[in-house]
């Protein structure tokens, strides 16, 4: 500890901590402009210059450390007219646009000015009067207004990675240049520009601040769920920004979270019910569903009828979904698109690990000695986590291994790169488990205490044949000991897994085998660190745990063992079986299906075999679509409810880390949209006999039923969020696995599917915001590739896959490499998911150009 | 040298403009700028130097400030960027005629407000534009009234330079490369270490870093880890298994060798292969690096890296001979004839002799030389190392020999030095390192005879020494102490006294090209350029045994000079190795100054291998320092830059 004073007050401080710190310790306000907590100080503005006793010149207190003994001086006259005349200087030639800059009344300049006193220009200097900016999507940029404090490009590089912005020329002629091809688009230079300079194009001229009505809410277009405030004026969502310091996120937003918000004001917003896709009352919409479902019910029984949820929907819908469709309808063939992905991991954690998810919180991330990243893009997947994860390697000298497909940017930062092939990720993670063990770098006092089969993991690494590893998954044997040993020499290990692992062919092979990482590494061991599957969509976690799948009852309970006590619970008997996603396919293709309710989900789009999902509900009797924007599914409908964004809707979602977060409403629904749960609640009433359940009483049942939501969750009125309840296994009740091992059979050219950085499911793809930056779905194509294909950039191909043919524009890069094409399934037009078979994301294809 | 008409410089003022007896002021200044035409003041961080009394001081404050303001303000704070672009307008309007008496006292003012600058670069340039105006205020005041014109030098040069930067000498951007590690740009530091060196691993690793002794930052506290920096930045690329960014021009079909894979050659070879030549490298070993390779042990410097130094710059399309020795397998003339230049980085790696009865005798467990030892231990020649080692010598080959020995099974190694560990020309870390490995040192002892039985060695009479009056190179002579004889019994003797370039390949034609009394190679002006039209040196062989650093200096500049010579036939220095030679000479560094900010921070030091353990085996002993030590060690750095200007008349 480190002792001074400050204005004459005593402060005790730990080494390393700034003047500044200091004296915001005691309470001592120190002038700052160019200051940004969250990235590391610059000392461009000057402003903070104190003194300090036995120094002739003023120090800056943002990053001169404090000293023992140090005597410092906040506030005097010659400090004073220091700060006027810094000031003075930084208004030479400032463009007198105050009423029409975009930060008019949020301006720190503005505020400096005040608080200094400064009220006359004595300087004089030739006014450079830059031009603005204006050829960068969604940012314009007005250099007169900068002053030059870096926190834009601080941010950008030391926060984001992305490392576009950067200063460019010399003297009174320099400004803030990007690099566009860098550029993430998050927004988070306008977020922290002290003044008008960076600005949002879609925001501009839109509101004056003190017009905004700030609502408190998540974002939830991915499943961080960051924390947000929405501006809104006159009913409509016009930005959305975040709070440094006080929000989880530490006010950091990305492409979705800061410019995706558009599509709630979108003119394909669903605004009123539609009957035979003419526009009704909700009364007629309503009783004409209740009419269909339980007219099929009582002829054909519930197994006629079929729903599917999603994870645009809140906890409590969620759960009201499968309630109603299990209670009321007597149908347990529900499921949703985590079946394709989380689903998947969260039956293979909960059986190894009793996991239903992720095993800590997000910025437990950011601390960790080694960070394992494993067939994920975490700039298009979950930027969220790649903040963490830019936390972890630049700030604390983390271990950074990438196990990828792809070259995704995050692997120049990256000490070790595994570029393993589809279908040996279980190989590829077992090798790291082997190597650690063999290595004597397992987390022995882990796997001692808590593992119960230790024997057959010992047996299991055993026999795994490292070379035979390194043949299935193309990683050489130095490779794999170099990355072993990041993760064996680090105290705390981090292992977050995505899309590529949980999609894949063996993707219960695959986490179970990174479970079994996890284990040996002591991922699961100790505060920091942990095991992340990436969540995907908003409220994935919140799908899973309220068991909108026809195999598991909500806490993941199996449905065939919990159905008695579920019965007992609810008063009814459980459908003994139900149909999952594959079977509601086919049910419908075999007629045995003939309704189906779809609840915020797009099988024609997000489902693989979409295109024979497009031929299936064509044959159904009765489908009901319930969603907010029009597309292709709402056209084919026989009723479509109208419902209301997350913006607009009470309730609750569950965040990758476990976090419940409590959504406020910033906005009424447009139109006669309503939130999802008043249509639940009504069919459920309906359909049931019983009375319409309140907010409260679901989340009271999650909690009491599915086990795994804290008390504190039930009631949220005072808080914005509550923790789930947090993973303490037992001891001896944990279990590695003995995944099987494959080596993927050679292929000429295989297709993987993926998320745009720039696109969130289909739902931005109705934000103005994104399509500027991601307007079609790309195939993004090796150089060597495109040569044999004799396709160039910005040509099309044509691509056959096990399920169909689709095409897009090419998009030559090496980031793939050769005989892989990346392409993202956030585009109907594209409409990738067309070719894939259910249960792979990477396939064998071939490839015309078209 | 001119005399001086008038100086503010280091704050003594010397003022002859008023006639009279002329008051006596030297400054380490040329007469005359290249070809151009003679020095007539010269502005900068420490003040203003005229020479001339016909250089027009208001004119060339406006232009020294503009240049300031437009060429090298970073604009990264507020006063800097601000204030000098007003102090600029303010001169500009002066010198058109519009200015008023209000203008000096903004000029004054914002040279005060300049102290609170983020680095010393606008900081410093406030300094001789203020002293203009408070002694040359007449001058002002004849342009405020109207009527004056401004007259321009026939030219101005400046020079953005910093101490450190001025006296590493290979002038590496430090504050720069610093910088950029302070703001988490490891691989924008590296870009920056290799426009001025293309072995940052080495120079990161164990370089005698002179830098570090111009350290402003020592004035406050501790002088900042430039070296050790320069290994983070370095080693950030390698760990990250990054591809080095760096292309070629496009070829320009002419063709240079380049003699030796030492650190001179290989810098000289990156340089011109960038420009576009054509550029072979032989060299008489097996594998990169010289002496640094065969002379420097593994663990200070591990050769995989000198090794993947040695391929990055083989990739920029540099062919690499090795086992061709100039004089044996080839010779001079025929390399002359073959090629459009030639670059002589041949080394020093004949040891010296120790003059001791005995030494030419060939005895058993008499070793011709440190270097050779190390060199001998590195190619993995079968050579033994008895139980008893001796080496003889302070520097840091001696603390190498002595190392090496431990680790190739000596039971004792005994460093034998005529004066006292304080003397010691090695470093003193190492002198430190050595010790923790249990080396025994006897200093104030000089070997006098060897001791043998059979032609074989038993041991060393030593005479013990007591230290007297300086010697010329300020170290205290060692003087013997008559009658104190005296024996040391050993298997092994290492003399490691020094090393001589072996310009034996010069013997076998008539080049013309000079040597010193030392046995170097002669080259003039800066240029490197040897007598011999076309042929370069540069590093041990042109200087004599020095620093890895010289030598990449060397070759840096020796590449910079054989591109003209190669592109336009003439051998000159350009603009900017005139500068940095002249600041160079000048010196940016007072090390009495008050530099007047807090310190109280310690240096950070990287981590190493502890104990005497770890001279059993040849891993590096220094570990990489963690980023984020890096990053709060390069907090501490001033970014001393400043700004010097020529006007030539």
């Amino acid at each position: 500890m480190i002792n001074l004073k400050i204005d004459g007050k005593d402060v005790q401080i730990a080494s390393g901590a700034t003047i500044l710190d200091a004296a915001e310790k005691v309470g001592i306000q120190i002038p700052t402009l160019c200051y940004l907590k969250k990235v590391s100080p610059t000392g461009a503005c000057r402003i903070c210059a104190v003194e300090v006793e036995g120094a002739d010149k003023t120090m800056t207190a943002c990053n001169t450390r404090a000293v023992d003994g140090m005597v410092v001086t906040t506030q005097s006259e010659r400090l004073a007219k220091i700060r006027r005349q810094i000031v003075e200087l930084l208004l030479v030639n400032h463009p007198l646009d105050c009423p029409v800059c975009d930060a008019g009344g949020e301006c720190d300049l503005q505020d400096i000015c005040y608080s200094q006193d400064v009220v006359r220009q004595p300087f004089e200097a030739e006014d450079v009067n830059a031009a603005t900016i204006d050829h960068w999507p969604l940012i314009q940029q007005v250099p007169n207004r900068c002053i030059m404090c870096e926190k834009c490009v601080k941010t950008c590089h030391e926060t984001i990675g992305a490392s576009a912005l950067f200063v460019n020329e010399k003297g009174d002629k320099a400004f803030i240049d990007k690099d566009l091809a860098k550029c993430d688009f998050c927004g988070n230079c306008i977020q922290v520009c002290p003044t008008g300079t960076m600005i949002s194009k879609p925001f501009k001229f839109k509101a004056r601040p003190w017009e905004l009505r700030k609502t408190p809410s998540v974002c939830t277009l991915c499943a961080a769920q960051c924390q947000v405030d929405m501006h809104s004026k006159q009913g409509k969502v016009l930005r959305v920004t975040s709070e440094d310091g006080t929000t989880l996120n530490d006010g950091n937003l990305c492409v979705g979270g800061f410019f995706g918000h558009d599509y709630l004001n979108s003119t394909e917003r669903l605004t009123a019910p539609l009957v035979d896709q003419q526009p009704s009352s909700w009364e007629t919409a309503l009783d004409k569903v209740v009419a269909e479902f339980s007219r099929l019910r009582d002829e054909q029984g519930g197994q006629a009828l079929a729903g599917l949820a999603s994870p645009h929907l809140t906890n409590e819908e969620n759960y009201l979904f499968q309630k109603l469709f299990r209670v009321a309808l007597g149908s347990n063939n529900i499921d949703s698109e985590a079946r394709f992905s989380n689903l998947r991991a969260a039956r293979v954690l909960q059986a190894q690990l009793q996991l239903d998810g992720a095993s800590n919180r997000l910025d437990r991330v950011g601390q960790a000695e080694a960070v394992l990243v494993f067939g994920a893009d975490l700039r298009a997947e979950s930027p969220a986590l790649n903040w963490q994860v830019q936390n972890a390697a630049r700030k604390h000298d983390s271990r950074l291994v990438i196990a990828n497909q792809r070259r995704s940017r995050l692997v120049a930062q990256a000490e070790s790169f595994l570029q393993y092939r589809a279908g040996s990720e279980a190989y590829l993670a077992g090798a790291l488990a082997k190597l650690l063990v063999d290595k004597r770098q397992a987390d022995l006092d882990f796997l001692d205490r808590y593992v119960a089969n230790r024997d057959e993991l010992n047996a299991y690494l055993d026999t795994l044949d490292l070379d035979a590893a390194c043949a299935a998954t193309g990683v050489s044997r130095a490779q794999l000991e170099e990355a072993a040993d990041h993760l064996g020499q680090a105290a705390s290990v981090a292992i977050i897994f995505g899309r590529d692992v949980m999609g894949s062919a063996n993707a219960e092979a695959a986490v179970a085998a990174l479970a079994n990482l996890a284990l040996v590494s002591g991922a699961l061991h100790g505060d920091i660190g942990g095991l992340f599957p990436i969540g995907g969509k908003g409220n994935m976690q919140g799908l899973i745990d309220a068991g909108v799948a026809a195999d598991f009852l909500p806490g993941l309970q199996d449905y065939a063992t919990g159905r008695e006590k579920f019965s007992a619970a609810w008063h009814v008997t459980l459908p003994e079986s139900g149909a999952d996603s594959a079977g509601i396919l086919k049910g419908i293709e075999k007629g045995t299906i003939r309704a189906l309710f779809l609840a915020g989900s797009n099988p024609l789009v997000t489902f693989p075999e979409s295109g024979r999902w497009r031929k299936a509900l064509e044959k159904l009797e009765v489908l009901v679509v319930q969603d907010i924007l029009a597309n292709d599914l709402t056209r084919m409908a026989k009723i479509v409810l109208p419902a209301a964004a997350s913006a607009e809707k009470r309730g609750t979602m569950t965040a990758l880390d476990q976090r419940v977060n409590k959504l406020r409403i910033a906005v009424e629904p447009p139109g006669h949209a309503r939130p999802d749960l008043a249509i639940l609640c009504e069919l459920f009433a309906r359909l049931s006999g019983k009375p319409e359940p309140s907010e409260q009483t679901l989340r009271r049942e999650m909690m009491e039923l599915g086990g795994h939501y804290a008390e504190v969750c039930q009631n949220l009125e005072q808080r914005s969020f509550c923790w789930k309840k947090p993973y303490a296994p037992t001891d001896r009740s944990l279990l590695a696995a003995t995944p099987e091992l494959t080596t993927p059979a050679a292929a000429d050219l295989q297709l993987l599917v993926g998320k745009c950085p720039f696109q969130f499911g289909t739902t931005t793809t109705y934000s103005a915001a994104n399509n500027e930056l991601a307007p079609a779905g790309l195939m993004i194509v090796n150089p060597a590739d495109a040569d044999r294909l004799g396709v160039a950039d910005g040509g099309r191909l044509q691509v056959t896959g096990p399920a169909g043919t689709a095409s897009g524009k090419v998009m030559v890069h090496a980031m793939v490499p050769p005989g892989l094409i990346a392409a993202s399934d956030n585009f109907t037009d594209m409409n990738i998911q067309q070719i894939m078979p259910s249960g792979s994301n990477c396939v064998p294809v071939t490839a015309v150009k078209a | 040298m001119a005399e001086v008409v008038f100086s503010s410089w280091g704050g003594k003022i010397v003022d002859n403009r008023q006639g009279g007896e002329p008051e006596a002021a030297v400054f380490k200044l040329p007469a005359s700028y290249l070809e151009e035409g003679s020095v007539g003041a010269f502005m900068g961080w420490d003040g203003v130097i005229v020479f001339d009394k016909e250089i027009d001081i208001v004119s060339m404050a406006a232009e020294y400030i503009k240049r300031v303001q437009e060429k090298h303000c970073c604009a990264k704070c507020t006063p800097g960027k601000r204030g000098t672009r007003v102090m600029m307008d303010t001169l500009a309007r002066i010198l058109a005629g519009h200015g008023d008496e209000k203008d000096l006292d903004i000029l004054t003012g914002l040279a005060d407000l300049l102290d609170n600058c983020k680095c010393t670069l606008c900081m410093t340039s406030a300094k001789p534009v203020l002293d203009t105006v408070k002694y040359f205020r007449d001058d002002y005041q004849a342009y405020l009234r109207g009527g004056r014109k401004s007259k321009q030098a026939k030219a101005y040069h400046d020079k953005l330079t910093a101490p450190c930067m001025d006296r590493c000498p290979a002038h590496i951007d430090i504050p720069a490369y610093v910088e950029e590690i302070k703001d988490y740009r490891h691989e924008e530091s590296l870009a920056t270490i290799r426009k001025y060196m293309p072995i940052a691993a080495v120079c990161g690793r164990v370089c005698p870093h002179p830098c570090e002794t111009n350290c402003r930052r020592a004035l406050v506290d501790e002088p900042i880890s430039i070296m050790v920096l320069k290994r983070v930045a370095s080693d950030y690329e390698w760990i990250h298994h990054l591809e080095p960014p760096m292309q070629p021009k496009a070829p320009t079909g002419k063709r240079v060798i380049v003699v030796g894979a030492g650190p001179a050659g290989l810098t000289c070879a990156y340089y011109l292969a960038l420009e576009g030549h054509q550029v072979k490298i032989i060299d008489m070993l097996s594998e990169p690096g010289g002496t640094v390779a065969v002379g420097i042990p593994d663990y200070r410097m591990p050769r995989q890296l000198l090794q993947r130094e040695a391929d990055i710059i083989a990739a920029l399309g540099v062919e690499i001979e090795y086992g061709v020795k100039l004089g044996r397998d080839v010779s001079l003339r025929e390399l002359k004839e073959q090629y459009d230049a030639v670059f002589l980085g041949t080394g020093a790696f004949k040891s010296k002799p120790m003059g001791v009865v005995g030494e030419d005798q060939g005895y058993e467990g008499f070793s011709p030389g440190g270097i050779n030892y190390l060199r001998a231990v590195a190619l993995g020649e079968p050579i033994e190392t008895p139980k008893r080692v001796i080496v003889v010598g302070g520097g840091n080959t001696a603390i190498d020999c002595v190392r090496v020995a431990l680790r190739e099974g000596a039971e004792e190694s005994i460093l034998l030095y005529r004066r006292t560990r304080k003397e010691m020309p090695a470093e003193s870390y190492e002198v430190d390192d050595a010790e923790d490995e249990n080396v025994k040192f006897i200093f104030l002892a000089l070997p006098t005879k060897l001791i043998t039985e059979n032609n074989k060695i038993i041991g060393v009479e030593v005479q013990k020494m007591e230290l007297g009056e300086p010697d010329e190179s300020g170290r205290r002579r060692p003087e013997p102490v008559p009658g104190s004889e005296y024996i040391i019994h050993c298997d092994l003797v290492i003399p490691a006294i020094g090393q001589d370039p072996d310009l034996s390949y010069l013997k076998d034609g008539d080049y013309g090209i000079k040597q010193t009394r030392w046995n170097s190679i002669v080259t003039h002006g800066g240029t490197m350029m040897t007598d011999d039209e076309g042929i370069f040196a540069g590093g041990d062989c042109e200087y004599g045994a020095m620093t890895v650093v010289l030598a990449v200096g060397h070759g840096r500049r020796a590449a910079r000079v054989m591109h003209r010579y190669l592109m336009e036939g003439k051998v000159y220095l350009d603009k900017e190795d005139a500068m940095e030679d002249i600041i160079n000479n000048l010196g940016a560094f007072d090390k009495n100054e008050k530099v007047g900010i807090c310190g109280g921070l310690h240096r950070e030091h990287q981590p190493k291998i502890e104990g005497a353990d770890r001279a059993t085996h040849y891993e590096e002993i220094e570990l990489a320092m963690p980023e984020s030590q890096a990053v709060r060690e390069a907090e501490r750095c001033l970014r001393c830059y400043r700004v010097g200007m020529l006007a030539v008349n």
